[in-house]
């Protein structure tokens, strides 16, 4: 009875069970649910060019953009110009300065899967200077020797003491020595090396970065994605993949940016256009701070700027609150010719003001006074930068009060690179910015004004100065950061007596980006007046930047 | 003199020459697209001639910038806007008209003579030395493509109106030669060439008095139509920076700069556009009906 009863209940239990699960199947159609579909959160980004991503070829702005999020560097920057642990976690140098040593972090693995050791930040150093172009200038008879003294310990030897090395580190982008040994091809430019793996790294990468190769297309853009075994994680909602499109075709640009399918512009957009961008609903204009410096280099070699009070009349001449003002709104004025941006800046220097009565008292004591119509100055304006005329035309129009003949004349940048390797070629007068390699005020006057840099398009003003060489020389050997700002500063004095060029306005990077749903935290913290790391490239590090594609306007 | 031509009736009375006037004209006037192509080129040289007096803003031709009023719309006060450093686009465009009619009326005034020259001497002298010097160096300068060879010789040299203009004329003159070759080798068998030469008439009088003034109509109908090529070549190289350089104004640089703007400040580009057009369509209308003119003479 009890068996039949128990027998009859297990049926009905079966038959319940059978039931509603037949019930849940119908439910839900049959079929199991399917996992969520992962958010794709894309940042593009337009720029100058498509970046040069193997580190020891391309250093302009794209190039640092690119790899920036490829690779790592021993040490980041910091806002305020300070670097901070990265792949290193700590290092020491000598007592003489000449010898630097790293201890690595443990574990972090390239996008290849195999961990990072000293033996590949050696290698890295390495390769960078006998490939020799890229970031490998700041490095080049500096260091002498790099060696792996042990798995996590990195040893560089320099020829020289020089101060701002950890600063430079931050441009030493280390890969994967067994990626670079396993595609060289052979023969080519460095003996056993091959070709160094320059050529499978245009389109690869050997990082350990937060962003690892998807695509490239030569002319168009470099396409990479997350690399999920990051060894510093990502945020939440930070960019599943980065496209860095090649080019600054406004039309392109409002286009794309209309149409949401750009997210941040470049920073080569003219005034006109990126005020048509910020009209863009839920476009905004980002005012970043930069540590560029926009320059009008004289010529000190060749008459009549040749002549100290002929420049200090040129620098009286120049109406500064209009270039702040109306031709680049909410441009810092410049203070010396070093930026306010970076550590070592001298703010006690005298900067001239827009004076015309003063630049013409410094005129009467120019030699070249009374004869002007016999010297006329040529203002040379790069033609790719069109708000750059601007300038030209507005320190024309001042000179011509003061009876200067300005000949402003707008040269492809190529053609200027070309003139300016001899002094005689090099137009009087050159509208340039320039952007310092390490956010120090040594960086910027070394490679401005010391004589090793002449003949290239960074030094038009020819200064030369035996004086200046010595003094920037024994700046950069300090090791010590204070004592080592502290020598930056007279140098700035003697500079603005001297006035080899003048700073026209400091950098600031306009970029138009998607508010809306981009979260850009170098475009916020320059909202809030907070200090935003100047190095270029670095603030389109993607991994600190989210992106909400659910906010994006249909 | 035997010439077919109309220039072969200006020896005639007072009457005779009034009355072949009123025929050229009725002739010219029945391509009424001509007569409009006469009143607009009338009204731009008039509009060259006084543009400096007339225009609202004339300093703004020279070294001048006014920043609060840049990409300023086409309005009352700025008829046809502003540019981006705020100088009155009206006021510039009536100053570049001058150095646009300079620049053609300069430029054929050397290199037709030169080419006119050469090529009747290597015409008449055909066979000589002085024939095959002369047109191997033409041939020469025929192979460059025109405006490669103006754009080459602007660049090396400084840029400026004087050196565009350089540039265009030598690009210019072989055209003249090749054309004025083509007639006087043709005009040295005619009867009228043939008894100069029997009364003993030098050769400088049979090219410059005989076969020059015979050449005269297809010169000149030519002249005309190269004047808008020629404005437009020097437009061109204004467009790349090769003509007159800031801040005076010139047509090809006004639409070169304005192009940046494109399209929000459309007017620093459109309204120099159009003035360019205004100038090199006209000659265009004003050639054919020359061309005709000297077709129906010859016919006659």
């Amino acid at each position: 009875m009890s068996r039949s009863w128990s027998a009859r209940m297990g049926k009905i239990a079966l038959t319940s069970t059978a039931f509603v699960l037949i019930l849940t199947l119908v439910s839900t159609g049959c079929t199991p649910a399917p996992p969520p579909k992962p958010v794709e959160r894309m940042l593009r980004v337009t720029a100058a060019n498509v970046p040069k991503i193997d580190p020891a070829i391309g250093s302009d702005g794209a190039a640092a953009m690119g790899q920036l999020n490829l690779y790592d560097t021993l040490v980041f920057p910091n806002p305020d110009g300070s670097v901070r642990q990265h792949l290193a976690t700590k290092w020491d140098v000598s007592a003489d300065g000449l010898v630097w040593e790293f201890t690595l972090r443990q574990g972090v693995k390239f996008h290849n899967g195999k961990e990072l050791t000293a033996e590949d930040v050696a290698f890295s150093m390495d390769r960078l200077l006998k490939v020799g172009r890229g970031w490998a200038y700041l490095f080049k008879g500096r260091v002498n020797k790099s060696e792996a003294v042990s798995k996590y310990v990195v040893r560089f030897t320099l020829t020289k003491p020089f101060g701002p090395f950890l600063s430079t580190l931050v441009r030493l982008y280390v890969m994967s020595k067994d990626d670079v040994m396993a595609h060289l091809v052979k023969p080519g430019a460095y003996d056993d090396f091959g070709d160094y793996g320059t050529a499978w790294l245009q389109a690869n990468d050997g990082g350990s970065g937060p962003y690892k190769v998807k695509e490239v297309k030569q002319g168009e853009y470099v396409l990479v994605e997350q690399f999920k075994d990051y060894w510093n994680g990502f945020k939440s909602n930070s960019p599943t993949s980065l496209k860095i499109i090649g080019t600054t075709e406004p039309v392109t640009v409002r286009t794309l940016m209309s149409r949401r399918e750009l997210e941040i512009s470049d920073s080569y957009q003219s005034i006109e256009a990126l005020k048509a961008l910020g009209e863009i609903p839920g476009a905004t204009v980002a005012l970043l701070p930069a540590a560029t410096m926009n320059d009008l280099m004289l010529n000190t070699k060749k008459p009549p700027t040749d002549c100290l009070y002929f420049r200090k009349a040129l620098a009286y001449a120049v109406d500064y609150a209009t270039l702040v003002q109306q031709i680049s709104p909410g441009t810092p004025a410049p203070i010396g010719l070093v930026s306010s941006a970076i550590a070592g800046h001298n703010p006690n220097v005298e900067q001239p003001t827009y004076d015309l009565a003063k630049a013409m008292e410094y005129l009467k004591k120019s030699k070249y006074y009374g004869k002007l119509d016999k010297y006329p100055v040529e203002l040379a304006w790069v033609a790719e930068v069109p708000d750059r005329e601007k300038i030209a035309l507005l320190v024309q129009a001042s000179c011509t009060q003061l009876g200067i003949t300005i000949n402003v004349v707008r040269v492809p940048w190529v053609s200027l690179v070309d003139k300016c390797a001899r002094p005689d070629t090099t137009p009087h007068g050159n509208i340039v910015s320039m952007s310092p390699d390490y956010p120090e005020a040594g960086a910027h006057m070394y490679a401005r004004w010391h004589s090793s840099g002449a003949g290239t398009w960074l030094q038009m003003d020819w200064l030369q100065d035996k004086e200046f060489d010595a003094a920037i020389e024994d700046a950069l050997s300090t090791i010590d950061w204070g004592q080592r700002l502290e020598k930056y500063k007279p140098l700035q004095v003697r500079l603005m007596e001297i006035q080899p060029a003048i700073t026209l306005m400091q950098g600031l990077t306009r970029m138009a980006y998607q508010s809306n749903y981009v979260v850009w935290p170098a475009a916020e913290a320059a909202k809030n007046k907070q200090p935003v790391t100047v190095l270029m490239g670095y603030s389109m590090y993607a991994r600190d930047i989210e992106v909400y594609p659910e906010k994006m306007p249909k | 003199m035997t010439s077919p031509s109309l220039m072969a009736h200006k020896t005639g009375p007072t009457v005779q020459r009034r009355d072949v006037l009123r025929r050229a004209w009725y002739n010219f006037s029945r391509n009424r697209l001509s007569v409009v192509g006469l009143v607009i080129v009338l009204l731009v040289v008039l509009l060259a001639v006084i543009g400096p007096y007339i225009a609202p803003y004339p300093g703004h031709a020279k070294a001048f910038v006014d920043f609060r009023n840049s990409n300023q719309r086409p309005s009352v006060r700025h008829w046809f806007g502003t540019d981006y450093i705020g100088r009155d686009i009206l006021s510039r465009i009536l100053f570049a008209l001058r150095s646009a009619l300079l620049m053609g009326v300069l430029v054929l005034a050397i290199a037709v003579p030169v080419g006119v020259v050469s090529g009747v001497v290597a015409g008449y002298l055909r066979g000589s030395l002085a024939e095959m010097v002369i047109m191997r160096v033409t041939d020469i300068f025929l192979a460059i493509p025109a405006m490669v060879l103006a754009l080459a010789i602007a660049s090396v040299l400084a840029p400026n109106l004087r050196n565009a203009m350089l540039a265009v004329t030598v690009m210019w003159w072989p055209w003249y030669t090749r054309l004025v070759y083509g007639l006087a080798s043709s005009l040295r068998n005619e009867y009228f060439v043939r008894a100069a030469e029997l009364t003993g008439a030098s050769a400088g009088h049979i090219m410059f008095r005989e076969i020059l003034p015979n050449c005269l109509a297809p010169i000149m109908t030519k002249i005309t139509l190269d004047m808008a090529w020629v404005i437009m070549i020097g437009a061109s190289l204004s467009f790349v920076g090769l003509g007159e350089q800031p801040p005076i104004p010139s047509l090809g640089n006004m639409v070169s700069d304005g192009a940046k703007y494109m399209p929000d400040q459309w007017w620093m580009t459109v309204f120099p556009a159009i003035a360019i057009m205004l100038i090199v369509l006209p000659f265009n209308l004003l050639g054919d009906g020359i061309r005709d003119l000297f077709a129906m003479g010859e016919e006659r």
